[in-house]
């Protein structure tokens, strides 16, 4: 008898999210999460001390709007795909390239849970130190009598945020599932195709996760579509696919 | 009938002088990458701007002389700025790995159990990865130029922009150094060739997106300097002879990246040992 | 039968790891011998369920192992890669495995922690694997594949860096498991230490069975290929002419005191040699070995054909 899916999964979150959070690249994580925070701290005292002032295209803009531009431009356009890709990729990749895949799979359990159980322990981790980091920047760089105003719209970005780092994690799983050297061409999509898409006329963007970054229902059920879509998608690679490892 | 003695002989042969054992490093890793068809093929795309550039400069010289078309300095300049992108891929799929999986293979103590340093090693890896990326930075730039000589029928072009070869070569060097010592450092600080790899796309990009942000933020032209990029920008637009795009002077940014070339050699020297020891 | 084979092919690209291999492996200790290269880390990754059969069909327990996880209740695997969680401590990590076997935390530590004492790590078994030796890293997987107490143990040279007091110990346990009912598939390159653990073997070159079956059956059937013994006496030329009077000796040569000779019938040598011994009539006799009787040489003899 095979252990349930569930249980399985279970079992796996625990092990992956021990190995996910005492891994040396765990600092990868935090130090991408922790940048936008020392950006926020400059920018705010800079421009406390009026030594200096933010512009966007000729006009001068405020703390508030520089929240909104660090939102869009660093978490979304940055920080999540860049998360979803490193991250991603290596949940699969790594245990092969590492040799180590095969005690997983003589274990009496379905190999869809170890898909399963790895996306939950990144998801996890990934939420645990992004979400933080973009209640810092919001509480520096939002002067305290507008946070009660903002908080819907910064409530709605934080669940875009998690949307995103579910989709990207479960595409670039999926891709690390799938192919041996995932990370280049995850790279490529992300930080090439992608960076010139969106700003492409016509439909070009809507082939990319990046357009669906926003709190809109379209988006959130597309991101959603998405992240099941790939996880089945990657539960069926790992469920049919053979992995030689190399002597 | 004789019998011939079967069993161990000495080499007896020539041997060559000691220093070269990097040739033998760099001419395995060459080798054993080239044999790689998925390489090949990035290497492939990464002269698709050759071609298109060897087009302009032909139209340029031959059919229509505009000065749209014509080449100049800033034709060079962009083409080398253009290649950055395919530098990066070549850097990280044929770099991350150079020690990466060595440490993973425990290959270091074989390596170093023999007649070569650890200086021997580290240069045999880095001419592994630098001859790619001279493949398609030096040399596609070089080509451009002879083309566009070859196209034009003189060496007007070459004697007019004297600083054109020089600047060039240092540039191509520099993007070559900069690229293959940061890599070959990062792949020394892991077994893993992935994580190698995020940590140089780490430096590649995200330094440069939080050195943009600083700078919009406080309007001070120095956290550009954060950015290994762009600090090599400002040397190649004036090595180039163009105007600078920023405030930072050519003599800090030169700084920036001998510090930086500094800190890859001090992490080498540091984490190509035979043995770890784990604690 | 434990494992059976049926015109099991496996081919990576062009290169063919196992080649048409119809095989039965019984209950009890069984010795998977060959050089690099002969297939044996494949039939194993087959029969584990890690490679799936290019042809042929594998099945274990009457049932196919590929994409049949309830099979690994039964099965505990011992892969012969060096990889590991190397930043947990050896307890937690065969913990960890017990309990994707559906044990609970308490009861996987308390299996974790006999299957440790088992295999001779116990004292160090909250050290981080990183930290360990080569030998305590074999051991460390052995305990991960015995953790579960499974029926089927699959050993993919399970000796390979131990020290000789562990390699004893870990030949012991092997005995041990078999006298419990269970069924082990050994894979080793040491030929002496498979001859110590079992006398059933399955000689493999390049991707095929060259044969399997007992060891001195398999010598038995190669009876077209004379039995070497080599006696050291006092005179050997004088035993020398006692010997050589019978049909059954084929050839014989001197290496100084040593009389090296060779039969077709070496039962029947045997037994007049031992006669001769009991006479003392070609003086005394100080050792009879056998070179063939041993599965190197059976071994380079079935290659060689």
């Amino acid at each position: 008898m095979t252990t349930t899916l569930l249980a399985s999964t279970r079992r796996i979150f625990e092990l992956a999210l021990g190995q996910m959070l005492w891994a040396r690249r765990s600092v990868l994580l935090a130090l991408a999460a922790g940048a936008p925070v020392l950006l926020a701290i400059v920018t705010r005292l800079t421009l406390a001390g009026g030594t200096a002032f933010v512009q966007i295209n000729g006009r001068r803009i405020d703390s508030e709007a520089v929240f909104g531009s660090a939102m869009s431009l660093l978490y979304l356009r940055f920080i999540v795909p860049a998360i979803g890709v490193f991250y991603g990729t290596s949940l699969i990749a790594d245990e092969v390239e590492d040799k180590t895949i095969t005690y997983l799979f003589t274990r009496p359990i379905p190999r869809g849970a170890i898909v399963l159980g790895k996306f939950l322990a990144y998801l996890v981790c990934a939420t645990a130190v992004v979400l933080p980091s973009a209640a810092v920047v919001f509480m520096v760089m939002v002067p305290f009598g507008n946070m009660a105003a903002l908080l819907g719209s910064f409530v709605r970005d934080l669940g875009v945020l998690v949307l995103g780092l579910a989709a990207y994690g479960a595409v670039f799983l999926w891709a690390g599932a799938l192919f041996r050297r995932p990370l280049v061409g995850g790279l490529l999509f992300v930080f090439g195709f992608e960076q010139v898409a969106v700003i492409l006329p016509g439909y070009v963007g809507r082939l990319t996760l990046a357009h669906y970054l926003q709190a809109n229902t379209t988006s959130v059920v597309c991101l959603l579509l998405v992240t099941i879509v790939a996880l089945w998608a990657a539960m069926l690679v790992i469920e049919h696919r053979e992995y030689v490892l190399e002597r | 009938m004789p019998i011939h003695d079967q069993g161990y002989r000495r080499y007896a042969g020539g041997r060559t002088s000691r220093g070269r054992a990097w040739l033998v490093i760099a001419r395995a890793g060459i080798a054993a990458r080239v044999r790689e068809r998925r390489f090949l093929a990035l290497m492939l795309v990464a002269w698709l701007l050759f071609l298109v550039r060897a087009v302009q400069l032909y139209v340029g010289t031959t059919i229509v002389r505009a000065s749209f078309f014509a080449a100049s300095e800033e034709t060079f300049h962009g083409f080398l700025n253009q290649q950055r992108l395919f530098v990066f891929f070549i850097t990280i799929y044929a770099g991350a790995g150079l020690i990466a999986n060595d440490r993973q293979a425990n290959a270091l103590q074989l390596y170093l159990s023999k007649p070569i340093t650890r200086h021997d090693y580290i240069a045999g890896k880095l001419a592994t990865l630098a001859a790619f990326l001279f493949s398609v930075t030096w040399v596609p730039a070089m080509l451009l130029l002879a083309l566009q000589v070859l196209f034009s029928g003189s060496l007007e072009f070459v004697s007019t922009h004297p600083r054109l070869v020089p600047a060039i070569t240092i540039t191509a060097l520099l993007q070559i150094g900069v690229a293959s010592m940061t890599m070959l450092a990062l792949s020394s600080l892991s077994r893993s060739r992935r994580f190698a790899a995020m940590l140089y796309a780490l430096v590649a990009i995200f330094t440069g997106a939080v050195g943009g942000v600083l700078q919009t933020a406080t309007g001070h032209a120095g956290w550009m300097l954060l950015s290994p990029q762009n600090t090599l920008a400002v040397l190649t637009d004036a090595l180039f002879g163009l105007s600078p795009e920023s405030d930072i002077p050519v003599a800090i940014a030169l700084l920036g990246i001998v510090a930086l070339l500094g800190l890859c050699a001090i992490v080498l020297e540091r984490r190509v040992r035979a043995v770890d020891v784990v604690a | 039968m434990i494992v059976s084979a049926e015109h099991l092919s496996k081919w990576y690209g062009h290169v063919s790891g196992l080649n048409d291999v119809t095989l039965s492996i019984p209950a009890g200790v069984t010795g998977l011998l060959g050089p690099n290269g002969a297939g044996k880390s494949t039939f194993m990754q087959l029969a584990t369920g890690q490679l799936r059969p290019s042809a042929g069909t594998v099945r274990v327990f009457d049932e196919p192992i590929w994409g049949n996880p309830s099979q690994y209740r039964r099965v505990g695997f011992c892969p012969e890669q060096d990889a590991f969680y190397e930043h947990m401590t050896g307890r937690d990590w065969v913990a960890a495995l017990a309990g994707l076997h559906g044990m609970e935390a308490a009861a996987a530590a308390n299996a974790a922690a006999q299957a440790l004492e088992a295999v001779g790590l116990l004292d160090v078994a909250d050290r981080k694997i990183g930290g360990y030796s080569k030998g305590m890293r074999q051991r460390v997987k052995l305990a991960q594949a015995i953790v579960h107490d499974p029926q089927l143990l699959v050993l993919d040279e399970p000796l390979s860096g131990m020290d000789p007091l562990m390699r004893r110990r870990t030949i012991s346990l092997v005995r041990q498991w078999a006298a419990r009912g269970k069924s082990v598939i050994v894979s080793s390159h040491v030929l002496h230490e498979i001859e110590a653990m079992t006398a059933t073997v399955v000689l493999m070159h390049n991707g095929r069975v060259v044969a399997e079956g007992d060891v001195h059956q398999i010598r038995a059937l190669i009876d077209a290929h004379p039995h070497r013994v080599s006696i050291r006496a006092a005179d050997a030329r004088a035993l020398a002419q006692r010997l050589l009077v019978d049909d059954d000796v084929s050839s014989f040569r001197f290496e100084g005191d040593v009389l090296i000779v060779e039969t077709a019938n070496p039962d029947s040598f045997y037994s007049r040699l031992t006669d001769v011994a009991a006479s003392g009539e070609a003086g005394s006799i100080e050792e009879v070995s056998s070179p063939d009787d041993n599965l190197q040489a059976v071994f380079s003899y079935l290659v060689k054909q």
